[in-house]
């Protein structure tokens, strides 16, 4: 039952031959791909770490960039409205100009048309009293003699009447 | 013992008379159906290399990466020139041991030849590679450490390791498949169904026992000055 005979040796040898066949036909392969899929996996780790830190350094880029807009546009609402404002104080100086200046020309206006008013007036009066100091007089004198003569009594009119202030 | 009859009733042989010696036409019958098992199920599994393992790949690298990550453990970086007879060893075994279990075959390890001829091929290994590692004059020089008496020791131990190897393994394997058959022949269906059960178990476990063993072994003579 347990005799130790001649397949003892053929036994090794036959383990020798599976060892060889395997060894060359499925070993080597597959120790190939054991070994292929281990640098897969590392380079693919690798790959995966390092897009996940660009992924992070362009997060970080983009919310520096966002925080510099809101900035930007924080400042650029500030100078708009600083802006407004001085064009405000300067259109309502304009506007104190102008009405200073409409209102001087005004009066300007006002006292010039006074005084011509003053100047017809006298010229008036005096036609109007030579012609009734000719009806009184009934005689007429020439002109330059009239004129000199109701000029004088004017002046006198005027210089009892007010005081001797010009007119 | 030359029943000559009967192909697979167990512990009987049909024999051939080649060259002066005798042999167990229907151990290596065996023998040679379990390889040819193995190699095709070898190359089945790594005709095609996929980067993604699928189906019987995926079978053969678990237990290849299993047995890779051991030898890695106990032996170490030198390890890996052995690794094809350690998975090739394995893989042998667990196919022997389970062929028995199916009904009109045999296990080769049922054969006290096949379990003493790869444990003596284990140690031949572990001596030549000791040797080969250590030098020939300090590798047998530690025969006789820490004293000169202790030669007697290591001899014994020495001896022990392949006969212990071998007859556990055929002694498991050749108790399984006798009881297997007997309980077959006294008992209902359930209980042989049970042990067989059990026995595809014992295979595997055998054959790991084997394995790991003579991985331990290998390492030891490989291992550098310390130990």
């Amino acid at each position: 039952m347990i005799d130790i005979n001649g397949t003892l040796l053929a036994q090794i040898f036959n383990f020798l031959i599976l060892v060889a066949i395997l060894a060359k036909f499925a070993y080597k392969p597959l120790m190939k791909g054991l070994a292929d899929r281990q640098t897969q996996i590392i380079s693919n780790i690798e790959t995966a770490e390092r897009e996940k830190a660009e992924a992070a350094a362009l997060k970080r880029e983009y919310q520096q960039q966002l925080m510099a807009a809101r900035t930007e546009a924080q400042a650029i609402v500030e100078k708009a409205r600083k802006l407004a404002e001085e064009s405000k104080e300067e259109i309502l100086a304009e506007a104190r100009t102008e009405h200073a200046r409409l209102l001087k020309a005004a009066q300007a206006e006002i006292a010039r048309e006074r005084d011509l008013a003053v100047a017809e007036l006298k010229g008036e009066v005096v036609t109007l009293s030579l012609a009734a100091a000719t009806k009184i007089i009934g005689r007429n004198l020439d002109a330059s003699a009239n004129s000199k003569l109701v000029n004088e009594f004017i002046e006198k009119l005027d210089e009892k009447k007010i005081g001797g202030l010009p007119c | 013992m030359e029943h000559g009859a009967g192909g697979h009733e167990i512990g009987v042989h049909n024999l051939a008379h080649f060259a002066g010696l005798t042999f167990n036409m229907d151990t290596l019958m065996m023998t040679w159906l379990t390889m040819a098992i193995v190699i095709v199920l070898a190359v089945l599994a790594t005709r095609r290399i996929e980067l993604v393992p699928r189906g019987w790949q995926n079978v053969l690298e678990l237990a290849v990466s299993a047995l890779l990550e051991q030898i890695e453990a106990t032996i170490g970086p030198k390890g890996k020139k052995l690794a094809a007879f350690i998975i090739t060893l394995f893989l042998f075994l667990l196919i022997s041991n389970w062929l028995g279990l199916i009904p009109g075959f045999t296990s080769p390890t049922n054969d006290l030849n096949t379990t003493l001829g790869l444990a003596l091929l284990v140690v031949v290994m572990v001596h030549v590679l000791g040797m080969a590692n250590r030098g020939p004059i300090k590798y047998l020089k530690h025969f006789f450490e820490p004293y000169i008496p202790f030669v007697f020791i290591n001899i014994i131990e020495e001896i022990a390791k392949p006969v212990t190897l071998a007859f556990r393994l055929f002694g498991n394997i050749f108790a399984g498949e006798v009881l297997l058959l007997v309980l077959g022949m006294l008992l209902p269906y359930v209980i042989p169904t049970a042990w067989l059960a059990f026995s595809v178990f014992v295979g595997v476990i055998q054959a790991f026992i084997f394995t790991m063993l003579s991985m331990s072994y290998l390492a030891n003579s490989l291992k550098d000055e310390q130990h």
